[in-house]
């Protein structure tokens, strides 16, 4: 318990590192996005202010070029009305004078610099002039800012955009659009674009300013990709777990089969010792009764008592004989039969052996002459009968080279009896051990307790099926159990 | 039992906690004019067995409550000088090697053919008087040298490595005759009649003491 919560507290950290981690590539990810979008934007912004502000000056040249001499249909008088942003144009002719001081310096300059120059900027209100020195006449435009923001072609929409445009010349500016309000300190990232206009007679720095604060994360997609975290890390850990949980079953199964190799060892060992005892007692009293005899004056009392302990003991081994069958039989042996297709059998027991049949690189096949049919056996003796049977094979088989070996489980039926054969391409039985192969601790192999095959004729017998052992006709073993068929076929 | 009423007869202390086994071996043993103390506990068996008599221990291993080689252990740890006979129902490699290691003379398996058990007994016993009647001279050899005076012992020494009387003399620088003297007292307080007897009984004796 203890150590389960100890992991889960890693897997929480993992998490959270994780979440946190993912959250910062998104946010990042995002702002890098919205700069892009925000130079674009000033760009789009610098070039649209940049095209009006040209105009300017290109229609004060053209009213310079124009030489109009009439006093009465001044041109530049119908500029308001194609102009939005011309609120008004004066000229001063030859031999007058400019109305105010401002207006003559800037002629003055603009004479000097042989371009049009400002006059009378007025930020706050948003207006300025603009005055071009020339011959005859000079010419001076007043520019509503206002108006001179080309809306229909602005890239944000003006009222509900959080980008702060401004023109801005010397301290003063004149704000195109407003954007959110913030303040210098707020936290957040701000990003700026300054940068001055594309006409040298007006040179309005344009500044966008945009702030965004951490409302600004886009934090349903940091939680989203958390929340996908947190699935994914749940899913890995059923997976770890059920790792655990399947490598710790196997240990057991492990584990459970060396107890009963072990108790199989204490039994026999057990066994031995509780028949020893009596046959060493039976052993010392003849042996003892027989020298009493050889003497030349027999004590035949000590010898008669020395042969009734021996009967005495003989009988107890018997005893321990018999108790012993007793423990071991099962309990109700007569096996529960019932119908059972021994196709399925044979597939299923192939099925549980097939690593091992891959390992020992050994071919095999399953063939039934004929229709399918049901046998009459215990399902579970019958499984491992044939499970023992092809186990032996294989082994069996591991003695010749991998090219050679092949096991063929052959189905046949007749009227009664279903039959199947397991051969195999192994060295086949000696002569001399065909006859004693099924008996209980007889084994050619190395090592092996003997008991496969006599267990396997055990059950067989037990459930009404016969196991018999023989040679094939062209190499290897060839076994074959008989059962009954559950429904005997009408001759 | 039919045990013999001789006290000189060797003695076999019989261990085992099957009742038919015990009485059986036992009655096997007496058949040869051994005489048999059967035992059922091994515990009371190692309280109160007679530790000096002449025999010979015949140890079951299999036994409930305190194993075989564990009393084996028991009886080498205690100096006992019988010699142990080990019985075993199922005797593994492993187990023999024990017993052997530990300072078993014989290891048997159960059933034990008779001729095996009693050959191996009365082996067992032979090597035991033997022993003890090596340690029995060993101890008056013992006695005897102890007897001797330092002067003596010095004497005794250089006979041994082999040097005559008038070299005795010179080395120790006294006169051939009294080593003379000194001899011939040796040979008496030793109970020796020979030269060869001399130093056949005590040159073992004498590396001891010289080298101590």
């Amino acid at each position: 318990m203890f150590a389960n919560l100890k992991g889960l507290r890693y897997w929480l950290l993992a998490w959270a590192v994780l979440s946190i981690l993912s959250g910062i590539v998104i946010a990042r990810t995002e702002l890098t996005r919205q700069q892009e979008a925000f130079d674009t934007n000033a760009r789009i912004v610098h070039r649209l202010l940049s095209q009006q502000v040209v105009q300017h000056d290109a229609i004060l040249a053209t009213l310079a070029l124009l030489h109009s001499g009439s006093a009465t249909d001044r041109p530049e008088q119908r500029l308001p009305a194609l102009y939005t942003q011309i609120a008004a144009a004066a000229h001063r002719g030859p031999g007058e004078v400019w109305p105010t001081p401002s207006l003559i310096a800037a002629e003055a300059e603009s004479t000097r610099l042989k371009r049009a120059v400002l006059a009378d900027v007025d930020l706050h209100k948003g207006t300025y002039q603009l005055v071009l020195a020339a011959q005859p006449d000079s010419y001076a435009l007043t520019i509503a800012m206002r108006s001179m923001v080309p809306w229909t072609e602005w890239p944000m929409a003006a009222d509900t955009s959080p980008v702060q445009v401004r023109l801005q010349l010397a301290q003063d500016s004149y704000l195109v659009q407003a954007g959110r309000a913030f303040a210098p300190g707020d936290a957040g990232w701000t990003f700026e674009a300054r940068k001055v206009l594309a006409a040298e007679s007006q040179p309005f720095e344009v500044v966008s300013l945009l702030h965004l604060g951490w409302s600004a994360l886009p934090w349903r997609w940091m939680i989203f990709s958390a929340g996908a975290l947190a699935l994914v890390l749940v899913r890995g850990r059923m997976l770890v777990q059920q790792r655990v949980q399947q490598r710790r079953e196997e240990e057991r199964q492990r584990v459970g089969q060396l107890a009963r190799l072990n108790t199989l060892g204490e039994l026999a060992a057990g066994m031995a010792h509780e028949i020893n005892q009596p046959l060493t007692a039976i052993l010392a009293n003849t042996q003892a009764a027989s020298r009493l005899l050889n003497d030349s004056e027999p004590d035949m009392t000590a010898a008669r008592t020395a042969m009734q302990m021996a009967v005495q003991q003989a009988r107890r081994a018997s005893d321990v004989v018999g108790r012993l069958r007793r423990t071991v039989e099962r309990p109700g042996s007569a096996a529960a039969v019932q119908s059972v297709n021994l196709h399925n059998a044979c597939r299923h027991a192939l099925y549980l052996l097939e690593p091992e049949l891959q390992r020992s690189q050994c071919t095999h096949s399953l063939t039934m002459d004929g229709l399918a049919f049901e046998v009459l056996a215990d399902p579970v003796a019958l499984e491992q009968i044939i499970h023992n049977l092809l186990t032996n094979a294989l082994q069996a088989i591991e003695q010749v080279p991998a090219p050679n070996r092949a096991l063929h489980l052959v189905l046949t039926s007749t009227a009664t009896h279903g039959t199947l054969r397991v051969q195999d391409t192994g060295p086949g039985i000696p002569p001399d051990a065909l006859a004693k192969v099924f008996e209980p601790f007889y084994s050619t192999r190395e090592g092996g307790l003997g008991l496969g095959l006599s267990l396997c004729e055990t059950l067989a017998v037990g459930m009404g099926a016969r196991l018999s052992a023989a040679n094939g006709t062209t190499q290897g073993a060839e076994f074959t159990l008989q059962i009954p068929l559950a429904h005997t076929v009408a001759a | 039992m039919t045990t013999l009423p001789s006290s000189l007869s060797p003695l076999i202390h019989l261990i085992d906690d099957d009742e038919a086994v015990r009485s059986s071996l036992a009655l096997l043993i007496s058949t040869v004019g051994l005489r048999v103390q059967p035992w059922a506990d091994p515990q009371s068996f190692l309280q109160t067995f007679e530790r000096e008599s002449i025999g010979a221990i015949v140890l079951d291993v299999r036994m409930p409550g305190i194993s075989g080689l564990t009393v084996l252990d028991t009886l080498v740890a205690q100096k006992v000088d019988q010699p142990v006979i080990m019985l075993t129902g199922h005797g593994t490699i492993d187990m023999c090697r024990r017993a052997f290691k530990a300072g078993a003379t014989e290891f048997l398996e159960k059933p034990v053919d008779d001729e095996r058990l009693l050959e191996a007994l009365q082996a067992a016993v032979r090597q035991h008087v033997q022993s003890r009647e090596r340690n029995q001279a060993d101890r008056v050899t013992r006695q005897r040298y102890a007897q001797l005076s330092e002067r003596e012992r010095e004497v005794l020494g250089l006979i041994v490595a082999g040097l005559t009387n008038k070299e005795i003399g010179r080395a120790l620088h006294v006169s051939p005759r009294t080593i003379e003297t000194h001899r011939a007292n040796l040979f008496a307080k030793l109970e020796i009649d020979s030269l060869a007897q001399l130093v056949r009984q005590y040159a073992a004796l004498v590396d001891e003491d010289t080298a101590a």
